[in-house]
């Protein structure tokens, strides 16, 4: 960032004598505010895109009155739940019921920093940032606890308990299901992960093809995410059908608002992982995005890479509409005798497979044998 | 558990997730049935024996009240008046929807067969008073009014009639007008006085204390309802 301002600046005669803290700054709270702008509209036009989803696989209409097709829905919804009433429960801890849904929020919107959303479109390209996602997406788990205590609810109390029990859980899968992708690229910032994806027609080049192993990785890490992000069929700390609405069951408006948009931030998240991770991420097929002209190159690689998120997401609302709920101990099962071994296997494998072929995947094995 | 069995749990979750998300996949892209009508533009047509607003046909309505007796929750109240040719005339015909039950009773016991069953069924209001529904659009006492100067009038060209009559019988011989003119007097004219007419209106006890001006009678229909 600061070397992006140094360099407008630079190029930019009037803002010459600006000082440089204040051009970084300014382009900080910038960049900020577009990916707040971005997760937003995603939260909106994602709950939209949902409910026709929902609507096709349920033989339904969806929502169709507001606007066009009923795409203006998500401001009706919006408004709706900025005038409703701010309900605090009378013997709710007041402070904690406040602080929990920014706590959500921030959990899964701080992870948008680090996601590469083009050749050089990332807020911010720390060298840690698989590590970094993990850590900050943890936070989610502090607030929907908070807010399942604070709520002074049986239901939201136990949902908040089911919350941190579950994602304290697949935290292990998802990071070893994601270590694959680390191993191969020697780094942990998604921009080298991705970087290292190149090459070999754009689409041989993918971590998803690399071997046999990684292959199994992207699904185990897709499984592990949604299980994570409490998405359904792991939304036992919402179940409606056991826990009215789980941890979020008192809060009205716009604090409930906020648990709405962490989820659909953390289902782009997801998305945004699994694509950077394993599919690629912002790499064209059959074409090199990095050749052409910096504001060319940017926007096509970040064409690229949201058709390929949000693939993963509708896939995601896909899994949402079909499968039925896990039960708590069957997702207990699922994530310790189902997915850690299975990721470890996985990890073993990967590393194996490196020490032995050099690093090289098939596909680059097949080409070597060519020639 | 084996490690076949484990194995084997894992294909089967693989294998099943796979077979419903197929299912869902192709009624996603594919739904071959359309379900759902967009009912403010498209209508089911109801079937024919659908049994919905009431509505009666007052031009055939002969006011015999069976209706009236026969409807379980007395949502039909009905007021009519003897006219100068000794027909019943409507004085007003109300049905209350709002508290009518569609059990067809009245349809069934109507004798002309002028009080049916229409399709409609959409009828919603933010006043009780707007799901009365009126069959006879004049004002009652309108009604009632002019029915009882033609009865008057009729009455009179009777009288006269019968004066003409007797003065020509008188003439021909005086002794017999006295034993003739009671008879003629009671056969021929029937004032269309109100306690007559409540007489007729209100054997259900619908609309008791003989007739009301239409707010009057809306007043007490939303007390009831």
């Amino acid at each position: 960032m600061e070397a992006l301002a140094r360099s407008l600046v630079s190029a930019v005669p009037a803002i010459a004598g600006v000082p440089l803290w204040t051009v970084t700054l300014l382009m900080m709270v910038l960049s900020a505010a577009v990916l707040l702008a971005f997760a937003l509209t995603f939260g909106g036009l994602g709950s939209y895109v949902l409910r026709k989803v929902a609507g096709d696989i349920q033989v339904r209409i969806g929502p169709n009155r507001v606007g066009p097709y009923g795409l203006l829905q998500f401001l009706a919804d919006g408004a709706k739940l900025l005038l409703k009433e701010d309900i605090i429960p009378a013997k709710a801890d007041r402070f904690l019921f406040i602080l929990a849904p920014y706590l959500v929020f921030v959990g899964s919107f701080a992870a948008f920093v680090v996601l590469p959303f083009g050749v050089g479109l990332t807020a911010s390209d720390l060298n840690i940032g698989v590590y970094y996602v993990m850590a900050v997406t943890s936070l989610v788990v502090v607030g929907i606890l908070m807010a399942g205590w604070a709520s002074n609810n049986k239901w939201a109390l136990l949902g908040g308990m089911r919350a941190a029990a579950q994602i304290v859980s697949y935290e292990i899968p998802v990071g070893m299901a994601i270590m694959p992708a680390v191993l191969i690229a020697g780094s942990l910032s998604l921009q080298d992960i991705v970087r290292s994806q190149g090459g070999l027609l754009g689409i041989f080049g993918w971590n998803l093809f690399h071997n046999p192993f990684t292959f199994f990785s992207f699904f185990l890490y897709f499984t592990a995410a949604q299980a994570e992000t409490n998405q359904t069929p792991f939304d036992i700390p919402e179940a409606e059908s056991e826990l009215v609405s789980g941890y979020n069951v008192e809060y009205s408006g716009i604090r409930y608002a906020f648990f709405f948009l962490a989820e659909f931030g953390d289902m782009f998240v997801v998305a945004a992982l699994a694509t950077a991770c394993f599919l690629g991420g912002w790499h064209v097929p059959f074409f090199r995005a990095e050749a052409l002209p910096a504001l060319w190159g940017n926007l096509l690689s970040l064409a690229v890479f949201l058709i390929k998120a949000f693939a993963l997401v509708l896939v995601m609302m896909w899994v949402r509409w079909t499968l039925p709920r896990l039960r708590v101990d069957q997702l207990m099962r699922m994530s310790w005798k189902y997915l850690v071994p299975l990721t470890f296997v996985n990890l073993l494998g990967v590393s194996l497979w490196l020490l032995i072929f050099k690093g090289k995947g098939i596909p680059a094995l097949i080409a070597s044998l060519i020639g | 558990m084996g490690l076949k069995q484990y194995i084997a749990d894992i294909v089967e979750a693989v294998v099943t997730t796979a077979k419903g998300m197929r299912i869902t996949a192709r009624y996603g892209v594919d739904a071959k049935e359309e379900i759902t009508q967009q009912y403010p533009e498209v209508r089911r047509e109801p079937s024919e024996r659908f049994r919905g607003f009431l509505h009666n046909d007052i031009a055939r309505c002969t006011s015999c009240t069976m209706c009236v007796k026969v409807c379980p929750v007395d949502c039909i109240s009905l007021e009519a008046v003897r006219g100068a040719d000794k027909k019943m005339v409507l004085a007003s015909y109300d049905i209350n929807i709002g508290r009518c039950m569609y059990c067809g009773l009245c349809v069934e016991a109507c004798p002309t067969k002028c009080l049916t069953h229409t399709s409609g069924y959409e009828k919603a209001s933010v006043d009780r008073g707007e799901l009365i529904l009126h069959f006879v659009h004049e004002d009652p006492a309108e009604i009632k009014a002019r029915v009882a100067k033609q009865v008057a009038e009729a009455a009179a060209k009777a009288a006269e009639a019968a004066k003409a009559a007797e003065a020509a019988k008188a003439a021909e011989s005086p002794k017999m007008t006295e034993s003739l003119r009671p008879g003629k007097a009671e056969g021929s004219i029937v004032p269309a006085a109100p306690a007559f007419a409540a007489a007729v209106g209100n054997p259900g006890g619908g609309n008791p204390g003989g007739p009301k001006a239409p707010d009057a009678a809306k007043e007490e229909w939303e007390k009831k309802g």
